[in-house]
């Protein structure tokens, strides 16, 4: 299991990590079912993450095969078009994902339905951001009212309570600003989520700081006001260094504070794909913007 | 070890849907020989900023001083920890992965702005040559070996002026898509840098009010402002109380910088 992990975090010869949300994304996964003794049969990422649909994938079951060139290229392509990538057991140890804990186990997208109109323009990218804040708020707030259980220090406590309360202020004020008419109530869940394992907590952290910043990032180009971009910049620095922080308990004085000279700025529809794992309500776009002009990195 | 930008590295193969997404783009654009030229390079950077060319067709007076301002601050920042992680004795081993890495950011952060400026047609504006004493306020700083703490301090304040210096140009760039969502993935990358170093110095990743904490008096205006409680014509303070206060109101939100703001910040290191 080490060595697995090290392997999806850093290639052992160049020192990148080509998929970095990706290992993310499995390390969270692997940290909770080692938690639990459990067994994970599959687990979905990327592009298909959380979804029962399924276009196209490709299967990786070994981790040699991540740092082949041709994987490699099927994986961008495939997040080109919401393909998948499945991880088989054997890079991604024994444990059942079906069997979660936590409130909220199962049945992610299977609420009713809530629609972000890209007609709305400004309005859809703040409610967009709104959906991502009230997952975060809600997870720290988790995090918070389990700190008793939750492993993690009083050190690291201070930490979490500084996040959470920066995230709920995130979510109210966007909520404020939304008003009634364009605001929504979103149900989170927590599968594959321990909120008594301090290395589920860090792991499940990590990955929704790192969305939230690869979210804003990418949906400000559909931002048509300068005051609304600038709040939106207002609010992912914070979450860059929330990630940070986290990256910091994870793994400190590594490179894993910060892994690329540029951070990912992903489309609207690949950052709903990832947090729909996560969301009881199906999430859906109408009008959804055509275009995507990507960031440096290329993998939005 | 000069980090090879991840950009470069990627498959020869993988520019094929690069070259498919100007397709997608609007405005009707078609890959100029910039573009194809770039990408035959393998540079992203400057293929990214003769893409921007393409797709409108213009290169606004405001875009192109966002950038070149930009570069200044790289150069800034690239030009301290080339010399820092150089410096003998300065930097303890057990924090070198973290200031190279940094390092190798804010060179790749020049290559890629030299790259967009250049995709415009424009020339780069030169590296100045900079002093690290900020003309004495910094007095006998030479990146000495007893002279770590002062290093960090001046890291603190370089990383947390670039997150506010980016925020507050990102308005400007709000109708060229490509300039500003680079500027953005850097913008977000100077706030890890800023988190880091503040928690390497004991000190909280984000900033409270607008204390400058234990750095010295002449670091307040990097500071200054970021005690703003109105967001988008909100009252923040109003929403609830219980979370942090107005110290957690004033942490939740970065606050931006002006370009004259940042010049008198920067002035002092421009030799």
């Amino acid at each position: 299991m080490a060595r697995c992990m090290q392997y999806l975090n850093q290639h052992p010869e160049t020192g990148l990590n080509p998929f970095p949300r990706l290992a993310a994304i499995a390390a969270g996964a692997q940290y909770a079912c080692q938690q639990r003794g459990e067994r994970v049969t599959e687990i979905w990422t990327g592009g298909g993450y959380g979804m029962a649909r399924k276009t196209e994938s490709i299967t990786v079951s070994s981790t040699a095969q991540l740092w082949e060139s041709s994987t490699r290229r099927d994986f961008m392509r495939l997040m080109g078009i919401g393909g998948a990538v499945v991880l088989l057991p054997s890079i991604l140890t024994n444990c059942d994902s079906s069997s979660s804990t936590g409130t909220g186990t199962s049945g992610a997208g299977t609420g009713a339905t809530v629609t972000i109109d890209f007609s709305k323009g400004d309005t859809a990218v703040l409610q967009f951001a709104y959906a991502l804040e009230q997952l975060e708020a809600d997870f720290y707030t988790r995090v918070a009212a389990n700190f008793g259980s939750s492993g993690l220090s009083a050190a690291e406590q201070t930490i979490f309570a500084d996040i959470k309360n920066h995230e709920v202020i995130h979510r109210d004020a966007l909520k404020t600003i939304l008003g009634t008419t364009n605001g929504f109530t979103l149900t989170p869940v927590y599968a594959g989520v321990n909120f008594s394992s301090r290395d589920s907590i860090l792991a499940t952290a990590k990955a929704f700081e790192d969305l939230g910043v690869s979210a804003y990032n990418g949906a400000a180009q559909y931002l048509t006001n300068v005051n609304n971009l600038l709040v939106a910049g207002k609010i992912v620095s914070v979450e860059a260094r929330h990630a940070t922080a986290i990256a910091d308990l994870i793994a400190p004085k590594t490179t894993l504070f910060s892994l690329t000279p540029f951070d990912d700025a992903f489309s609207p529809g690949k950052v709903a794909t990832a947090a729909q794992a996560y969301i009881t309500e199906k999430l859906a776009f109408a009008n959804a913007p055509a275009t995507f002009v990507q960031g440096p990195n290329n993998n939005g | 070890m000069e980090q090879t930008p991840i950009m470069q590295s990627l498959d020869p193969e993988m520019m094929e849907p690069i070259l498919s997404r100007r397709e997608a783009i609007s405005k009707g654009a078609t890959a100029s020989s910039k573009v194809m030229a770039a990408l035959a390079l393998g540079s992203i950077p400057i293929a990214l900023g003769a893409l921007a060319k393409d797709v409108y067709g213009q290169t606004p007076a405001d875009v192109l001083d966002v950038l070149q301002f930009a570069l200044t601050l790289e150069y800034l920042e690239a030009d301290f920890y080339t010399r820092g992680v150089a410096a003998s004795g300065l930097i303890p081993a057990s924090d070198v992965a973290i200031f190279t890495n940094i390092r190798n950011h804010e060179n790749t952060h020049v290559t890629a702005l030299q790259g967009l400026i250049s995709g415009k047609g424009a020339t780069p504006g030169a590296k100045p040559v900079f002093d690290f004493t900020a003309k004495g306020a910094v007095a006998g700083f030479n990146f000495g070996s007893t002279q770590y703490a002062t290093f960090q301090v001046l890291a603190q304040a370089f990383e947390d002026t670039g997150v506010r210096a980016y925020k507050g140009q990102a308005g400007r760039l709000i109708n060229d898509k490509a300039v500003l969502t680079a500027a953005l993935t850097i913008h977000s990358v100077e706030a890890r840098h800023a988190s880091e170093v503040r928690r390497l110095r004991g000190k909280k990743g984000w900033i409270t009010g607008n204390s400058r904490d234990d750095l010295p008096a002449f670091t307040q205006p990097i500071y200054d402002g970021e005690d703003n409680s109105t967001q988008a014509g909100l009252d923040i303070t109003a929403l609830g109380t219980g979370n942090g206060g107005i110290g957690g109101v004033t942490e939740a939100f970065d606050e931006p910088l002006t370009k004259a703001q940042v010049l008198t910040i920067v002035t002092p290191f421009l030799a």
